[in-house]
């Protein structure tokens, strides 16, 4: 495989590309990320619903998914993160390597090329999206946040986050609220897709065995005379002053136990690692502190899991248990993190917690969506490192630094859904 | 006795297969230019051999205990497994399914010092009062989550509507009760009866050599005495228990599975029939299908829309799965669209375009090694093989299709299943 080689196309416009003869499918995408807000994040969440539905050339759905039938069963799908203050809308089209087409068509440059086409030529006439098409997708958006309630671990999660951040933008949520998604009009959608060509900053990825050129120039061609500004907004540090408690009540079998905590927020994609490997000594492996404590010495829980969003600088702990154990789960927590913040981490929990980190980065390489994933979430920081240096980075990092992050975790939120 | 070397031109590719000496089937599957390997055991027992014998002896144990066991098999005297691969790097789990029960690490360094911890786990059986009590109240943790699962609820309770006395219709886990049931002397039977080398398969996929595999096989492995073993089930009627089943639980938007019960045989599918349901499957209720359009159109499903066959010792049934605001409008639309499709069949057009995309789906499946261990330890245990799937592909033809929906998707022994809102 060859290194991810970055091109600038125009401001705020980036090409990635991976060439690697290992796969049997590419994997195209592009990512358009712009500050999360109120008042666009359901725009911008229903956009690309829309735009993934259809366009000028295959004008409905079911056009659409023939013309994907006919590249072999190609993938093509919207997904929206939330990448610290930031929301990041993803198109990918994933299809079979060029070679296997039995019929000789080229599935990558098609791919490509209807990528290009969503973005830019969409299903709009006399500037409104397909009604139809925006209905549908709205429905299904509003189904999509209902079902967020679902599955409970989840939605213990989500409700911990909006208690957390509730004064913050964070808590708006990757699709912002059901109400937003109802109140859109075709107007509202229109604009959000003018001011995301405009002012998002776009990063285009292409992975696989095929050579990135064509479709660089492609995207290139549409991108190039775009006038463009890309916005950002700065980070606000937030310190809390008293842990907030909400218990909420549900017929639920299990009791879920959210803990959400303030942590360092990493300025450079080093200072990122080091912060996840302190979350992994903590909880996030088979022989973290939490599973060994919470789980197999006490047998409070099936999962006690940590894990720190380094974007956003905050921490969540979450587990399901019995109601009349919370209390319990909660104390048998916090003994862990105090331990923690104390400097109680022995030569052979940081050792192993950096092998497994290594394994971690090293893995992701034999995978094409993980490799997509782990560029884009580097891209967002400052200093971003290839796996390479990130797996000799891990090697050098210091008990002493460890302690020193530990130490900037500060309780904000004890979040429980109980059940019945 | 060498490796068998196993090929196919269609996709450029090849794995290897021996039968050791010690009754353990070996398959290493090559992958040129990866970091990683990922490696699995496997033994043919899952949640559904519930009653058995043991060279002639009849066993019945209580529901979930092959789940139970491969929790405490992770525990030896020395220790604990997810300590041991701790200090390789490698990251390591385990799952118990209806028919059978895998345990596997990924690993990027440390290979064959993965592997000796996965060999010597499968091998050192450690079960006390003590080391099985403590494991109680984890499981009815997992218990409870899953009860709390409505993907899981509405899978299972369909499980319950189709199948009369087949232990498909009991959960993979058991219960909280049943569970208490579970001795060591228990465990150590089902142990005994299964995790017999003869029955089992080990399967290496990733950058790695089979030669490697082989001798720390050779090095590591203690041969196993054959012994037979019978998995009895009860006579299970071709006609389902029910036609509707619901579950009232904390949900926004309701969920259902439509479960179309097949006769089932006394043999696993093959793969030239498995292709087959597929192929018929994408083109009736594929991303690109009428019928799939018009539920969209009429508003009754969303993009959490799909579909699946259940298949093994005992029971076939084609699943229809969705979340809809009105499942029993949905299910109706679906049933009024399966009796015109057993009267007009599918078109030949339809077929050329659901040929090619099972054909895609075949072709990137050959990139995930997670698939393809667990693509090729199934093949073991169902006497199916890797590449005969993507041959049946390049020559089934429409007939086979048309053929194979005679005796499936029965519009009058179907269940639907509903787990809806308070």
């Amino acid at each position: 495989m060859s290194e991810f080689v970055r091109k600038n196309i125009c401001d705020g416009v980036a090409f990635g590309s991976i060439r690697d003869d290992r796969f049997k499918i590419g994997r195209i995408s592009a990512t358009l990320i712009v500050p999360l807000s109120r008042n666009t994040a359901a725009a911008n969440a229903l956009l690309s619903c829309v735009l993934t539905r259809s366009c000028k050339k295959y004008p409905d759905f079911t056009a659409l998914s023939r013309k994907l039938d006919s590249l072999y069963g190609a993938a093509l799908y919207p997904s929206v993160r939330q990448t610290g203050d930031y929301q990041a809308l993803t198109i990918t089209a994933t299809g079979i390597d060029d070679q296997y087409a039995l019929d000789g068509n080229s599935v990558s440059s098609e791919l490509a090329e209807l990528l290009c086409s969503i973005l830019f030529e969409p299903n709009v006439t006399d500037l409104r999206f397909d009604e139809e098409d925006v209905e549908q997708e709205r429905r299904q958006l509003i189904e999509n946040i209902d079902a967020e309630y679902s599955e409970k671990r989840l939605y213990a999660v989500k409700r911990c986050i909006e208690v957390m951040c509730r004064d913050e933008v964070f808590s708006v949520g990757r699709y912002g609220s059901r109400q937003d998604v109802e109140k859109l009009t075709n107007e509202n959608i229109y604009d959000a897709w003018q001011t995301l060509l405009k002012e998002a900053r776009v990063e285009l990825t292409m992975l696989g065995n095929t050579d990135p050129q064509n479709a660089y120039e492609g995207f290139a061609g549409y991108f190039g005379g775009l006038p463009r500004t890309v916005r950002t907004v700065p980070h606000i540090d937030v310190h809390p002053k008293e842990v907030k408690r909400v218990a909420e009540t549900e017929e639920v079998s299990q009791s879920k136990l959210v803990m959400g905590f303030r942590s360092a927020r990493p300025a450079t994609d080093a200072q990122a690692l080091e912060n996840s490997l302190m979350s992994a000594i903590l909880g996030a492996t088979p022989t973290s502190k939490l599973f060994l404590n919470v789980r197999e010495k006490k047998s409070l829980c099936y999962y006690c899991v940590s894990r720190v969003d380094n974007d956003k600088g905050i921490m969540l702990i979450d587990s399901g248990v019995e109601t009349e154990n919370i209390e319990k789960a909660e104390q048998a927590i916090m003994e862990q993190v105090n331990s923690l913040k104390n400097g109680n981490i022995t030569d052979s929990e940081l050792e192993d917690a950096k092998l497994a980190m290594k394994n971690s980065v090293m893995s992701s390489l034999d995978n094409l969506a993980a490799m997509q994933s782990f560029y884009l979430t580097r891209l967002m920081r400052n200093d971003p490192l290839s796996p390479l240096e990130a797996f000799k980075l891990i090697d050098g990092i210091t008990k002493n630094r460890i302690v020193e992050l530990a130490q900037q975790i500060e309780p904000d939120t004890v979040y429980s859904l109980v059940g019945n | 006795m060498e490796f068998t070397k196993i090929e196919n031109k269609r996709v450029n590719e090849e794995y290897y297969r021996l039968e050791h000496s010690s009754g353990l089937t070996v398959i290493v599957y090559p992958k040129k230019g990866f970091n990683s390997v990922y490696a699995s055991i496997g033994t043919k027992f899952g949640s559904i051999y519930s009653r058995f014998t043991n060279n002639g002896r009849e066993i019945c144990v209580p529901d979930g205990t092959a789940h139970y066991l491969e929790h405490k098999l992770f525990e030896s005297e020395d220790g604990d497994a997810f300590s041991k691969y701790a200090k390789t790097g490698a990251s390591a789990n385990a799952y118990t399914s209806f028919d059978m029960t895998c345990y596997l690490f990924s690993c990027t360094d440390k290979f064959r010092e993965s592997l000796e911890i996965l060999i010597d786990l499968i091998q050192t059986p450690y079960f006390t009062k003590e080391t099985v009590a403590k494991e109680q109240g984890i499981i009815a943790q997992e218990i409870k989550m899953y009860d709390d699962s409505p993907d899981w609820r509405v899978m299972m309770n369909l499980f319950k509507g189709l199948y009369h006395h087949h232990p498909i219709n009991i959960d993979i886990a058991g219960s909280v009760e049943s569970i208490a049931e579970i001795t060591p002397e228990i465990l150590y039977e089902c142990y005994n009866s299964y995790y017999n080398l003869h029955n089992m398969v080990m399967t290496v996929v990733g950058g790695v050599d089979p030669q490697e595999v082989r001798s720390i096989v050779d090095e590591k492995i203690r041969p196993s005495e054959k012994i037979d073993t019978q998995v009895l089930f009860p006579e299970e009627p071709y006609k389902v228990v029910r036609s509707y089943t619901e579950q009232v639980l904390p949900v926004a938007v309701p969920m259902f599975e439509l479960g179309f019960k097949e006769d089932s045989g006394s043999r696993y599918a093959t793969s030239r029939e498995l292709i087959a349901t597929s192929i018929l499957m994408n083109a009736f209720v594929g991303e690109s299908s009428e019928l799939y359009r018009r539920l969209l159109d009429a508003k009754l499903v969303n993009a959490a829309f799909g579909h699946e066959y259940l298949e093994g010792l005992g029971y076939r049934s084609l699943i229809i799965s969705g979340e809809s605001r009105n499942p029993k409008a949905a299910a109706e639309m679906i049933d009024e669209a399966v009796r015109k499709l057993h009267k007009n069949g599918i078109s030949e057009a339809e077929f050329e375009n659901a040929r090619k995309v099972v054909y895609g789906k075949m072709v990137a499946g050959f990139d995930y090694k997670s698939s393809l261990a667990s693509e090729l330890m199934n093949g073991e245990f169902t006497g199916r093989k890797l590449f005969d799937g993507i041959e049946a592909v390049a020559d089934i033809t429409l007939k086979d299709i048309n053929e194979r929906l005679e005796v499936q998707l029965d519009a009058d022994n179907c269940c639907l299943s509903v787990v809806k809102g308070m």
